[in-house]
């Protein structure tokens, strides 16, 4: 097995060169999941972008569909953890078994060591299991009796979980939320897609037919495309404006934390990459906030009453920032940003 | 009980500073004094009553008793009881002390020696305001009502001074008001218990609320547009500001010509400053005669140490028939009955008419007006000139001088001299020189002339709208030592002399001869304005002298009698010579007037045609409206700038090589120049391109939304906007592309011509918008007045945060400090 240290990435793609490979991944998961492109887009971002994915919906409406067909689209190792109640950490991690003929323990890998691990129903898996995720999420490396595996690149877990089901179910703990970049919801198909879904799905699953169109290679190279993509100083501003609006908003118990700041500004450079660009926008910051930052915040009690969730909390957030006014400052200037980038007050009045 | 009666002294105290101006009027001070006993004999009694628990209304009684008690003491009549408590007696002599002073009030002039009659009135009036602040402050607790007795007070030197007032007696007046007021609110916000603050510090410390510094500037504001507005607006003059400008006061006026128009001080003062302004019309009067001499209407004959004041006329009433001259005509005296018709107008506001002397009929007089035979005056008690017209018979008595040798001097017993006529102040230096001057004369008109002749420019006197100070402490020698004045000091001068040298003598007020229309119309301004003097003839009667020199005074006549001391060919009076009956006797001098004469109030030659004189109005009003445009016209220009600037900036510069921005790649016949600008070119362009289409928004009323990216703003202005216009649509487009290249990208958007761009946007919005948005897009660009008015509110707030700090700094030695801490133990 060849281990992928985190840093190493491919060389640069050319500019159509990507559009082409990532156009490629995303048509092919269309194939299984009609009319979601953005959604689609989206988990392919959170890849670009080095994180992982949390799909939250209801049952049944193609949450380990899409986890699947992103890791068959994708030629590179894969593998499915179907989290139950009486799953155990070493299943995940891996455990030293003794090996007889050696007379010496011996690591066999858990479930972790691949590319793409898709972990079904994360929620249902006891706190201590779901715990076992904590090291190899963020510093993608497993440690099992003191010795430390490196997980290789590209290492993204996509999780589903069932928010309305709430029996015999752990609610992922902060910290292994805020592992996750994105949160994503599914949602229900358009009747048009619906329709198609019912004439591709009637005989077969297509997934079965899903062939890989990139390699494990290929999407190396794509990340580190995307880690060249030009962020401006007002769009970090404005990134940083965002996050100190969750910590500083009346409604939130908990804001997003820096790491949220670190992956919002990634997953937008991935965005941006997908959409062609070579710089990111204030709109990509805009378009990934709720999916970034919605499922890291708790919103007050008082919120939480009044039945506001936190992705409303979020993009209303959002609504009311101004953005970053003063454009391009000198490196030398060192005078304090002037008033009104929403340092004053991050509250404007509400928009009519 | 202790806060009201606390009250109760500020009320007293206020209503002490509130008399201040009456110090503008009395010459002295007791009037103070005894008014303070006065008012602390009220606020005293007020305050006992209050003590007594004594309801509102006794509480009134009880003052008005008190005031009585003061008053009496004050003004004793000889017939109280214990020397306070007044009698029958002493309230008749209360009314006798009310009527002389009405006397009092018309005889004197500012400012009042202290007469008893004037001093009791003074406290009365105090001490009734006393009452009556005491009342609404205390009492009725409306002290902001108490302004209006304080007021009243102040509008007896209004009333009086028909220049200006000192202003410093009223800023002392309102201060007292003020303080006033201040007590009462500190005492009813006291009722409620101890003051706190909001956290329960400092039971005492000041604390500014933001009420105050709203009020703060609004006052601010006020003086700042009292004080800006009349300097800004022409016409708008006088006031505080020129006089301290010009560092002196008004004059005591010379008549008509100090003061405002129309109310014209009837004082011949020997010393003063004329002030004129403007010339009004005053007088509009028609006559059958020649060459007619002054229009007359009065006269004073009081002689004081500073000049001659008006007696009270009295006299019959006008429309009967009127006594004429005295004496009889012929032997050198010529009499001729003329007609006149006279209209005032609304300028001329005086209890007093214009007549010729002397007139015989009066028509269109109603019974509201009288003549003194005496003065030769027609006057009113209820009435005033302003904006009468009559008509009247008089008769014009010339004289010859040879007449005039052949009157007699008064005998010792004569009316004249008896009435006090002849009575002058006892000024030696006058003495001396008038019995210089009449020394070797026989009659009295060779007396009178030789003191008329002393008046002339051989003796060095000329003519000066200011007279100038000297070294006495009489006014009369200064004037003769300077030997420089007006009219008022030549006339009061005269007939000072005149008086010291045993012969009656009055001044006369009137008009000089104004313009002659031609038809016998004459018309008179306040230029005209003029004093003479009178002197009593036995058996002849009052005739006319005017020393004043003829150059300083335009329609200025002289007399056969009285020739003009400066003319060149001296027509010295001959003995033997008697004028000719046919030949005018008053007939006008002085060659060198003519056309170029003077003019009174500037000195400077102007040209002929007085009438004409007066500065048209209208580029006045043409500057005010240029102005006005001008000033609106700021914002337009501002904003027309701005765009001219930005669009200015965007042609753009050949550069080298292309940043990756390929700009020309549309073009297939690759003759097109890849046009790149320099980056940090391109990225000002977009700015600006897009700053002037944030504005153009602004200015057609569409939303700005700073939480909008541009691309956002862009596809709403897109969707809303321009939803019918692709080509602006897409200029919309490329904008809002620019500006996010320019702002979030490496490169900025290169070889794109912005302006038609922006032009294309602006037409489109323009001709959705509707005219009014239009035209205020035009006149008063609502982005140049929100950009204006940010940056008013943020230097306000930096002022305010710095007077913050500063005070905060400040209060760190502040002696409240150690008091709160105090207090707060």
């Amino acid at each position: 097995m060849t281990q992928q240290t985190w840093d190493e990435v491919g060389g640069v793609l050319p500019h159509d060169e990507f559009r082409a490979a990532s156009e490629a991944i995303v048509s092919n998961i269309e194939h299984v999941i009609e009319g979601k492109t953005a959604t689609v887009r989206l988990a392919l971002a959170v890849l670009l972008a080095e994180g992982h994915l949390l799909i939250e919906d209801v049952p049944g409406v193609g949450k380990t569909k899409l986890a699947k067909a992103l890791a068959r689209s994708i030629d590179c190792s894969v593998r499915r953890i179907q989290f139950t109640p009486d799953l155990l950490p070493s299943d995940v991690t891996g455990v030293s078994v003794y090996n007889q003929e050696t007379h010496d323990f011996e690591f066999r890998p858990g479930a972790v060591f691949a590319n793409l691990v898709v972990g079904d129903e994360i929620n249902r898996a006891s706190p201590k299991t779901q715990s076992a995720l904590l090291e190899c999420m963020e510093e993608r490396q497993v440690t099992v009796d003191g010795v430390t595996y490196q997980l290789q690149t590209p290492f993204m877990v996509i999780a589903t979980q069932n928010p309305i089901e709430m029996e015999g179910t752990y609610p992922l703990p902060e910290a292994q939320r805020d592992r996750f970049t994105a949160r994503i919801a599914m949602g229900y198909p358009d009747p048009h897609a619906e329709l198609a879904m019912l004439d591709g799905h009637g005989a077969v699953d297509p997934l079965n037919d899903l062939r890989p169109v990139s390699d494990a290679d290929t999407v190396r190279r794509l990340i580190a495309h995307v880690r060249q993509v030009h962020v401006a100083d007002a769009v970090k501003q404005y990134a940083i404006d965002l996050v100190t609006a969750t910590r500083e908003a009346p409604d939130l118990r908990l804001g997003a934390s820096p790491r949220a700041t670190l992956q919002l500004l990634r997953t937008a450079r991935a965005v941006a990459a997908l959409e062609g660009r070579d710089y990111v926008l204030p709109d990509d910051l805009q378009v990934l906030a709720v999916p970034v930052m919605a499922h890291r915040i708790i919103p007050t009690a008082d919120a939480q009453m009044a039945r506001r969730t936190t992705d409303a909390i979020v993009s209303e957030l959002v609504h009311r920032l101004p953005l970053p006014h003063d454009r391009k400052r000198s490196p030398y200037d060192t005078r304090p940003p002037a008033a009104g980038n929403g340092h004053g007050g991050p509250y404007e009045p509400r928009r009519p | 009980m202790i806060a009201h009666r606390n009250l109760g002294l500020v009320a007293a105290a206020a209503t002490l500073l509130a008399a201040a101006p009456l110090s503008a009027i009395f010459e002295r001070w007791t009037w103070l004094i005894q008014a303070t006993i006065a008012v602390a004999v009220v606020a005293a009694v007020a305050a006992l009553t209050r003590l007594g628990r004594v309801p509102v209304w006794g509480q009134v009684l009880g003052m008005l008793a008190g005031l009585a008690v003061a008053l009496t003491w004050l003004f004793p009549s000889g017939e109280e009881l214990l020397a306070v408590v007044p009698t029958p007696g002493t309230f008749a002599h209360f009314a006798d002390l009310t009527s002389s002073s009405v006397e009092d009030m018309r005889s004197y002039g500012v400012k009042v020696p202290d007469t008893d009659p004037l001093l009791f009135v003074t406290v009365l009036g105090v001490g009734g305001v006393a009452v009556l602040v005491d009342l609404l402050a205390v009492g009725l607790r409306r002290p902001a009502l108490t302004g209006l007795p304080m007021l009243a007070i102040y509008s007896v030197p209004v009333a009086v001074y028909v220049d200006s007032v000192p202003p410093v007696p009223f800023v002392i007046g309102a201060a007292g008001y003020l303080w006033l007021l201040v007590t009462d609110n500190v005492d009813r916000v006291r009722r409620f218990g101890r003051r706190f603050t909001g956290d329960g510090r400092g039971v005492d410390v000041w604390e500014a609320s933001p009420l105050a510094s709203a009020g703060r500037r609004l006052a601010v504001l006020g003086v700042a547009v009292a004080v800006a507005l009349p300097l800004a607006v022409p016409g708008m003059t006088g006031g505080l500001l020129d006089t301290v400008g010009s560092g002196t006061g008004e004059g005591n006026g010379r008549p008509g010509q100090g003061g405002p128009p129309g109310r014209i001080d009837l004082f011949a003062s020997l010393s003063g400053q004329l002030n004129e302004r403007e010339v009004v019309d005053m007088v509009k009067v028609t006559t059958n005669e020649q060459q007619p001499f002054y229009l007359r209407f009065g006269a004073a004959d009081r002689l004081l140490e500073s000049g001659f004041r008006v007696r009270n006329p009295s006299g019959t009433a006008a429309n009967r028939e009127l006594s004429g001259p005295e004496g009889q005509p012929g032997n050198g005296v010529q009499r001729n009955a003329y007609r006149a018709t006279v209209e005032v107008t609304k300028n001329l506001d005086m209890p007093f008419l214009p007549v010729y002397s002397e007139p015989v009929r009066t028509e269109g007089l109603n019974g509201n007006w009288y003549y003194d035979d005496n003065l030769k005056v027609v006057f009113s008690n209820r009435d005033t000139a302003r904006g009468k017209r009559y008509a009247f018979d008089y008769v014009r008595t010339t004289y010859t001088p040879t007449a005039l040798r052949q009157a007699q001097p008064l005998p010792a017993d004569h009316p004249m001299r008896t009435a006090g006529l002849t009575q002058t102040p006892d000024v030696p230096e006058v003495d001396a020189l008038v019995g210089g001057l009449v020394r070797g004369k026989r009659t009295d008109y060779d007396k009178v002339r030789a003191i008329y002749d002393y008046f002339s420019l051989e003796n060095g006197f000329s003519y000066n709208l200011q007279t100038e100070g000297g070294t006495s402490d009489q006014d009369i020698v200064n004037f003769l030592d300077t030997k420089v004045g007006y009219c008022q000091q030549y006339s009061a001068a005269l007939a000072w002399m005149v008086r010291a040298a045993g012969i009656p003598a009055r001044v006369a007020f009137g008009f000089a001869n104004g313009t002659n229309s031609g038809t016998g119309t004459y018309t008179l301004t306040n230029r005209n304005l003029h004093a003479w003097t009178e002197v009593y003839f036995d058996g002849i009667g009052w005739v006319p002298f005017d020393a004043t020199p003829a150059y300083g005074v335009s329609g200025s006549t002289r007399s056969a009698w009285a020739p003009d001391t400066d003319a060149p060919e001296e027509q010295t009076p001959d003995a033997g010579a008697t004028t000719s009956p046919d030949e005018p006797a008053a007939a006008p001098t002085d060659d060198r007037r003519g056309p170029g004469q003077e003019d009174p109030a500037s000195g400077l030659p102007i040209d002929a045609a007085p009438p004409t004189r007066e500065a048209p109005v209208w580029p006045w009003w043409l500057a005010g409206a240029l102005a006005l445009i001008a000033l609106l016209a700021v914002p337009a220009l501002r904003r027309l700038a701005l765009r001219r600037k930005r669009s200015g900036r965007s042609a753009p510069v050949l550069a080298g090589p292309a940043f990756g921005a390929a700009a020309g790649d549309g073009d297939t016949d690759g003759q097109r120049m890849v046009v790149v600008a320099d980056n940090d070119r391109a990225r000002a362009d977009a700015h600006a391109a897009w700053d002037e289409l944030l504005d153009t928004l602004v200015d057609f009323r569409v939303r700005i939304d700073r939480t909008e990216t541009p691309r956002v703003t862009a596809d709403r202005l897109v969707r809303d906007a321009l939803r019918d216009d692709s080509d602006a649509a897409a200029a919309a487009r490329l904008l809002g592309r620019a500006e996010e290249r320019a702002t979030y990208a490496r490169n900025p958007l290169g070889g794109e011509d912005l302006p038609p761009a922006l032009r294309r946007v602006r037409g489109a919005l323009a001709a959705q918008a509707d005219r009014r948005t239009r035209l205020v897009a035009a006149v008063l660009p609502p982005s140049v007045l929100l950009r204006w008015k940010t940056a008013a509110a943020d230097t306000s707030s930096r002022l305010v945060t710095g007077y913050g700090h500063t005070r905060h700094r400040l209060t760190r030695w502040s002696p409240r400090r150690l008091l709160a801490g105090r207090l707060a133990r």
